[in-house]
């Protein structure tokens, strides 16, 4: 067992985790925070998605310890009281969200992308959100969804 | 060397479980608590649309907004079996059980009116904005509020059944009606094929889908780009790699499905011709909207190149390799 210390979305927690633990289930069986989803876990599908110190990972190849002394920020993590982030507005309003199992992943490429660059292109937007697979929607409903949050 | 190539692709199909065999939906309406009314209805959302699609054409039976409806869903303790959420079928199918439904609701409250409000008969009844009402004496009025304290929630209700009107062949001549409706759609592509590397890259896509009334032209967008996508996956790149019964793809790392990268914005054409037999007109598209992506993509390579590709995926290997057969066989003639 090892013990660490970590932010999930502002809240400070201190854990015991086996050696083999992933992230992803640190996340979804420790902390209940199911809205990281599994899909590959090998690293081809982006449902498992999180924000780690600013940049994306997918949590089903980060071991838990490796996420000592981070921050973490899940799709758990965005809404702010009783309302919705401008990115999870804007997939609605677009249309963005069909099955919804790719949905959490994206939005927070989307977040991390927007954080990094407020005004990118469509070519910028499309390789931000190039980790994350989708079957539904064909993309191009997600692609406006974040056009339409940048200026938010 | 780049060469430039366009084709469409056409498609029509039949919607529905087809071929005669039993295709039912059903629905039921119940007044609730505070003049609501529940729409039960066993129909399974898996991100189409069904949802959305059944409660709009349920507000538009019952002329009723939609925040006034509770939708339940996929309770099977709760809701009539509405079928599968297969064979493109809910919007048609279930979205005519759901409107059969309200219309016997519709007319189990003009009964409960005629006797609350003391007339002789229900003639000239309306049914609007929550209210049952005298056409030509409005002021004779009650109320779905009124209704549901009086009577309690759930008390008051009405269900509804689809049975779809399809024939089986005849399996001697093939011949007959198998499906009702048909939906049909046309696919344009234009591309550029790399005959060094192999690569296709789609330049431009445009996509028109007959959807007989687009209840929620949203929804129908999205179904149109994501089986666009889809189709081209499968054209492209999607390879299951089944030998003797083993798919040996069998991870995103070996299958590969299209990513934001790889698709691009479809221009697409709803065509909206109602069919008469649907709810308001509207006819599923879930299933027809990959149809003629792959023929019309293949078309446009043949269009550039001059060759015919005959198994699927077009990876660049087998491209290269069709490429270089057609060559073969141009010099022995
Ligand atoms: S589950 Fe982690 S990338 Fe697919
Ligand atoms: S909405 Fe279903 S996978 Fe993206």
């Amino acid at each position: 067992m090892v013990k660490i210390d970590l932010l999930v979305n502002g809240k400070k927690h201190s854990l015991e985790v086996e050696e083999d633990m992933r992230l992803i289930d640190l996340l979804r069986e420790k902390l209940g925070l199911t809205g990281v989803k599994e899909g590959c876990s090998e690293g081809e599908c982006g449902a498992c998605t999180v924000i780690m110190d600013g940049e994306v990972v997918n949590s089903c190849l980060v071991m838990a310890f490796q996420a000592h002394e981070s921050n973490i920020i899940t799709i758990e993590g965005l809404d702010g009281e009783g309302s919705l982030h401008p990115l999870q507005q804007a997939f609605i309003d677009a249309g963005a969200v069909q099955c919804g199992y790719c949905t959490p992943g994206m939005i927070l490429s989307a977040k991390a992308l927007l954080d990094k660059n407020p005004n990118p292109t469509e070519e910028e937007i499309r390789e931000g959100i190039s980790g994350n697979l989708c079957r539904c929607t064909g993309y191009n409903k997600i692609v406006e969804a974040i056009n339409r949050a940048k200026g938010v | 060397m780049k060469k430039r190539g366009r084709g469409i692709g056409l498609a029509f199909y039949g919607t529905g479980y087809g071929n005669g065999f039993p295709d039912v939906s059903r629905a039921r309406i119940r007044l609730l608590d505070d003049g609501k009314v529940g729409i039960y209805v066993g129909s399974t959302e898996v991100g189409q649309g069904a949802k959305t699609v059944l409660m709009q054409i349920g507000a538009e039976a019952l002329k009723l907004d939609v925040e006034e409806i509770v939708f339940i869903t996929e309770d099977t303790s709760l809701t009539p079996d509405a079928g599968t959420a297969a064979a493109s079928r809910q919007t048609y199918n279930t979205g005519n059980a759901v409107k059969i439904a309200c219309e016997n609701f519709i007319e189990r409250l003009k009964e409960i009116a005629k006797e609350e409000l003391n007339l002789n008969s229900s003639y000239g009844l309306k049914v609007e904005a929550g209210n049952i009402f005298l056409d030509f004496f409005p002021q004779k009025k009650i109320s779905f509020k009124e209704l549901s304290k009086s009577y309690g929630s759930g008390n008051i209700e009405a269900d509804g059944e689809f049975v779809a009107q399809t024939i089986m062949m005849d399996p001697e001549t093939g011949q007959g009606a198998p499906y009702w409706p048909y939906t049909f759609n046309a696919c344009g592509i234009e591309l550029v094929v790399d005959t060094l590397t192999g690569l296709v890259e789609i330049e431009r896509a445009v996509f028109a889908q007959d959807v007989g009334r687009a209840v929620n032209p949203h929804l129908v967008e999205g179904q149109m780009d994501g089986g666009f996508a889809m189709a081209l996956g499968y054209i492209l790149f999607e390879d299951l790699n089944l030998k003797d019964g083993k798919i040996y793809n069998n991870k995103f790392s070996k299958y590969l499905i299209p990513t934001a990268m790889d698709t691009i914005k479809v221009e697409n054409i709803i065509v909206e011709d109602p069919e008469s037999t649907a709810p308001y007109g509207a006819k599923g598209i879930g299933e027809p909207v990959m149809i003629p992506v792959g023929p019309a993509i293949l078309n446009a390579i043949y269009d550039a190149i001059g060759v015919r590709i005959t198994e699927l995926p077009v990876t660049p290997e087998r491209l290269i390799k069709a490429i270089q057969e057609d060559n073969e066989r141009k010099e022995e003639i």
